[in-house]
């Protein structure tokens, strides 16, 4: 027998069957993303981890992610197929002098490792986000503390409302024409940082704001009825408790810069470059030299080179690398912040 | 009255009014106001630069461009471009031909079972009115050879010279006078440069006489083809040609009233650029910038990539707030902003490696044949790319969809259930319209997101400078096409300063930017504008 049921529950009716359909159409169309997503993160995760991992100790290439690119040599020795780096193939040819002949096939970027872009991209990425956190939390601080509503304060926020929409090559292009050519930085860090900086700018403002926000009006009110001054009080009572949502929050932005190619391709991004970036004669040099970055090595390893099983082993690679780096800084974001949304109720 | 006893003087540790230290007229605790405020400004300074420089690089190439065409005009590029486009419109009849014999020979091959030879021998007297209908434009292709190379060889003296005159500029500029003296500056005299070319009118007019005459006796005396399809062609063929014919009169008086002293007005070059058909660089002949083709393909993947996306966030929108559980939500949530984070080269290398082969060898089964456009044999197109873009795209959907969905009052739902109505009904007909501005708005930001993406549709888009062929429908998205993005992104890097080509660049730029504020304002206002609220 049935238990008896609840007088008010919902007994499953016509409707509710004519209902169900529909419901799974929209349960498809969300498994759907889900599906495509995880199609493409796990075909690079795959793929790539051949490259990135091996199945002898130590399991990581440490080739892969410690040396510079190289040009990859294909040729036939002794009746075994070779395949050798520049270097290595210099030295063979040097022990062996008759292999100076041998007919080598070869394809650039496809030996040696990604080092040099995985600096480049680190750097780029603390430039910019100090620029932008610097400028991102005083201007939230002004619009949640000081403003008060009125003409130029809707103006400012619609103004970051619409830089949030001015889409990324556009800031490359404004980039390039003001920092590369105006002030003659040339293709730099520093011109990298400051248009990185400023795209991120709005989604650090939006963070910031929000976690300025989430600390509860009393402690403010409390602090000045004390006597202290405005600013002591933001000082000492809003934003130490504001701090680890807007550093949590703007990951978010990290992740952006770092993945963003289309600003630094001509305002800071070298297609290849031999020198590491701290190998510089003077401290002034550092802030004024192109760095090799894994985002636009992604794009010149598959767009200028061919693809084929060699090459494939460093596109993958790369963008397995770079992929894993971007998804675990947005991982982090995403669950810090989740967490500490629950972690301070007021 | 005895005087107010004088108020005690508090100890100096309880002093109120203490003296605040001031910095030009403004206190510690305005400094500071004043350093947040700055930096809050920051935001409008960065727009206004970014608006500055765009019109600083780009400002130019108007002024440039309408430079371009005049040497289009005087070096007589533009009067045997009349003559081209005649011989060009000659070659389409032709190439119609060949298609019809090629159809002609599949007929006689598969229907009729005939040998190559028989088919060959059957079509023979196709060929031959084929070989006569294309021998008659030689004359003509001849004389256009001929005057190209005057032509160009005017621009080019010209543009010599332009370039002795900035050399002694900048030896004037440095003080070098003697040095400047020297630089030999021929000035182009257009008038006797461009007679040899307008001598050949009478040539040119002989020739398309006779040419005309034989076109028009070959037109009436189409060769009798096997099937009525292949007639039917035929005839239509026949209307094309003499469509051509009635085409000649205004080609010789075009070529009789050209003037190489007409200016060209300012608003042609503003006009060649918006409405520009061509974007065609570092060309021998000349060089157009016309915005068109590419602002039609970053429309074209954009719609393909909203087409997909729309359906797909605003549905997972309404399943995550609507019908999920919650342990659902909690997972599918971070999952969808997870893919947000995905960098969009990785997508396009993805587009390359995979993606692209992947549809295509989809188009090929047979069971698909029905799409249109399927099969296709172009890897990347614009189906690739905008496929990529709905993945970019759908997170910023459904993020905003799902914020507007979650914004409606709740009093609403339960009116509704009170009523009632169930649960679909509720959903369908109460929070989805009530958040329809929310989500329109959420779709536009997505459209602009998509629009302004660089690397996906420079990488998987096919990068053909070209407007697609609207003429094949819905097949037109297996089609590769340039965009916006991608053309900055792929000739900046390549360009030389200052040239119209980086100033043509940096509009296009500007038309982005425009176009992504426009779209933000769009989005603002409907959200203002609808939005509902209970009081």
């Amino acid at each position: 027998m049935n238990p008896p049921q609840h007088p008010f529950s919902v007994r499953p009716g016509a409707v509710h069957h004519r209902e169900q359909p529909v419901f799974w159409l929209f349960r498809v169309a969300t498994y759907f993303i889900l599906a495509c997503g995880a199609a493409v993160f796990l075909n690079i995760v795959v793929k790539g981890a051949g490259t990135v991992f091996k199945t002898e100790a130590p399991f990581i290439n440490t080739t892969f992610l410690t040396e510079a690119p190289e040009s990859l040599y294909i040729f036939e020795w002794e009746g075994k197929k070779m395949e050798m780096g520049d270097r290595e193939f210099r030295a063979f040819k040097e022990q062996n002098p008759a292999a100076a002949k041998v007919k080598a096939e070869s394809f650039v970027y496809s030996a040696g490792g990604i080092w040099p872009c995985i600096v480049g991209t680190v750097l780029l990425v603390v430039g910019s986000m100090t620029i932008a956190l610097a400028l991102g939390v005083c201007a939230a601080i002004y619009l949640n503390e000081y403003a008060r509503d009125g003409a130029f304060i809707r103006f400012v926020r619609l103004a970051i409302l619409n830089l949030a929409g001015v889409p990324s090559i556009v800031f490359g292009l404004f980039g390039f024409g003001m920092f590369v050519i105006f002030f003659g930085w040339n293709v730099s860090l520093l011109a990298g940082w400051f248009t990185l900086a400023f795209m991120v700018l709005p989604v650090v403002i939006t963070a910031s704001e929000e976690s300025l926000k989430a600390v509860p009006k009393g402690f403010r009110e409390g602090s000045l009825a004390l006597g202290a001054t405005k600013w002591q009080t933001i000082r000492k009572n809003v934003l130490p408790y504001a701090l680890p949502g807007i550093l949590t929050s703007s990951i978010l932005g990290i992740a952006r810069v770092a993945g963003e190619t289309a600003p630094i391709m001509f305002t800071a991004a070298y297609v290849v470059r031999d020198k590491l970036p701290w190998e510089v004669e003077q401290l002034g040099d550092f802030f004024f030299q192109g760095v090799m970055a894994l985002p636009y090595h992604i794009y010149v390893v598959s767009s200028k080179i061919p693809q084929n099983e060699y090459t494939e082993r460093v596109q993958y690679g790369t963008a397995f690398v770079f992929l894993v780096i971007v998804a675990l800084i947005a991982t982090v974001s995403i669950l810090l912040r989740n967490r500490l949304r629950n972690r301070y109720r007021w | 009255m005895t005087p107010p006893e004088p108020a005690p003087t508090p100890p100096p540790g309880f002093v109120l009014h203490k003296k605040r230290l001031r910095f030009l007229g403004l206190t510690v605790e305005d400094c500071i106001k004043a350093f947040f405020g700055g930096n809050a400004i920051m935001s409008i300074v960065v727009l206004a630069l970014i608006t500055y420089f765009l019109f600083r690089e780009g400002a130019g190439f108007f002024g440039q461009n309408r430079q371009n065409l005049e040497v289009y005009r005087q070096a007589g590029l533009e009067y045997v471009d009349y003559l081209r486009q005649q011989t060009d419109d000659h070659t389409a009849l032709t190439r119609y031909l060949s298609d019809v014999r090629l159809r002609a020979l599949n007929h006689y091959a598969e229907e009729r079972k005939l040998s190559f030879e028989d088919a060959s021998t059957a079509l023979a007297p196709f060929d031959e009115f084929a070989g006569k209908f294309g021998d008659a434009v030689e004359p003509l292709r001849g004389l256009v050879s001929e005057l190209s190379d005057v032509a160009t060889a005017i621009k080019t003296k010209f543009i010599v010279n332009e370039d002795k005159k900035e050399e002694r500029r900048q030896l004037l500029a440095e003080n070098k006078a003697a040095e400047a003296a020297q630089v030999a500056i021929t000035p182009v005299d257009f008038a006797t440069e461009l007679k040899p070319l307008l001598g050949t009118l009478p040539a040119y007019k002989d020739a398309n006489r006779e040419f005309a005459a034989q076109l028009t006796t070959l037109v009436s005396r189409v060769p009798a083809l096997p099937t009525p399809d292949l007639q039917q062609r035929m005839a239509r063929w026949q209307q094309l040609a003499r469509d051509y014919l009635a085409t000649f009169p205004t080609v010789e008086r075009n070529l009789e009233q050209w003037d190489y002293r007409q200016p060209v007005p300012a608003w042609k070059s503003f006009s060649s650029f918006v409405f520009g058909r061509q974007w065609l660089t570092a060309s021998f002949w000349q060089d157009w910038y016309g915005i068109l083709p590419l602002f039609v393909g970053s429309l074209l993947v954009s719609l393909v990539a909203l087409t997909l996306a729309v359906p797909l966030g605003v549905g997972a929108a309404i399943y995550v707030n609507q019908i999920a559980s919650t342990r659902e939500q909690k997972i599918i949530k971070p999952c969808i902003e997870f893919i947000s984070a995905f960098p969009s080269v990785v997508l396009g290398f993805f587009g390359i490696a995979v993606l692209g082969q992947a549809l295509r060898l989809l188009s090929q089964q047979e069971w698909l044949a029905w799409i249109p456009g399927f099969p296709y044999s172009e890897r990347l197109n614009i189906l690739t790319a905008g496929c990529l873009l709905a993945l970019i795209a759908v997170p910023t959907i459904f993020t905003l969809a799902e914020d507007a969905l979650n914004n409606v009052p709740t009093a609403l739902k339960e009116a509704s259930f009170a009523l009632g109505a169930s649960r679909l009904q509720t959903t369908l007909k109460i929070i989805v319209p009530a958040s329809l501005s929310g989500i329109i708005s959420a779709v536009l930001l997505g459209l602009g997101r998509v629009i302004g993406e660089t690397m996906v549709v420079l990488l998987c888009a096919g990068n053909r400078i070209a407007i697609p062929d609207f003429g094949r429908g819905l097949a037109v998205i297996t089609e590769p096409v340039h965009t916006m993005t991608g053309i900055i992104a792929q000739e900046m890097g390549e360009v030389v300063r200052g040239s119209i080509h980086y100033r043509a660049l940096f509009v296009v730029g500007l038309v982005l930017f425009i176009l992504s504020l426009l779209i933000n304002y769009l989005a603002q206002g409907i959200v203002r504008r609808y939005r509902i609220s209970i009081g």
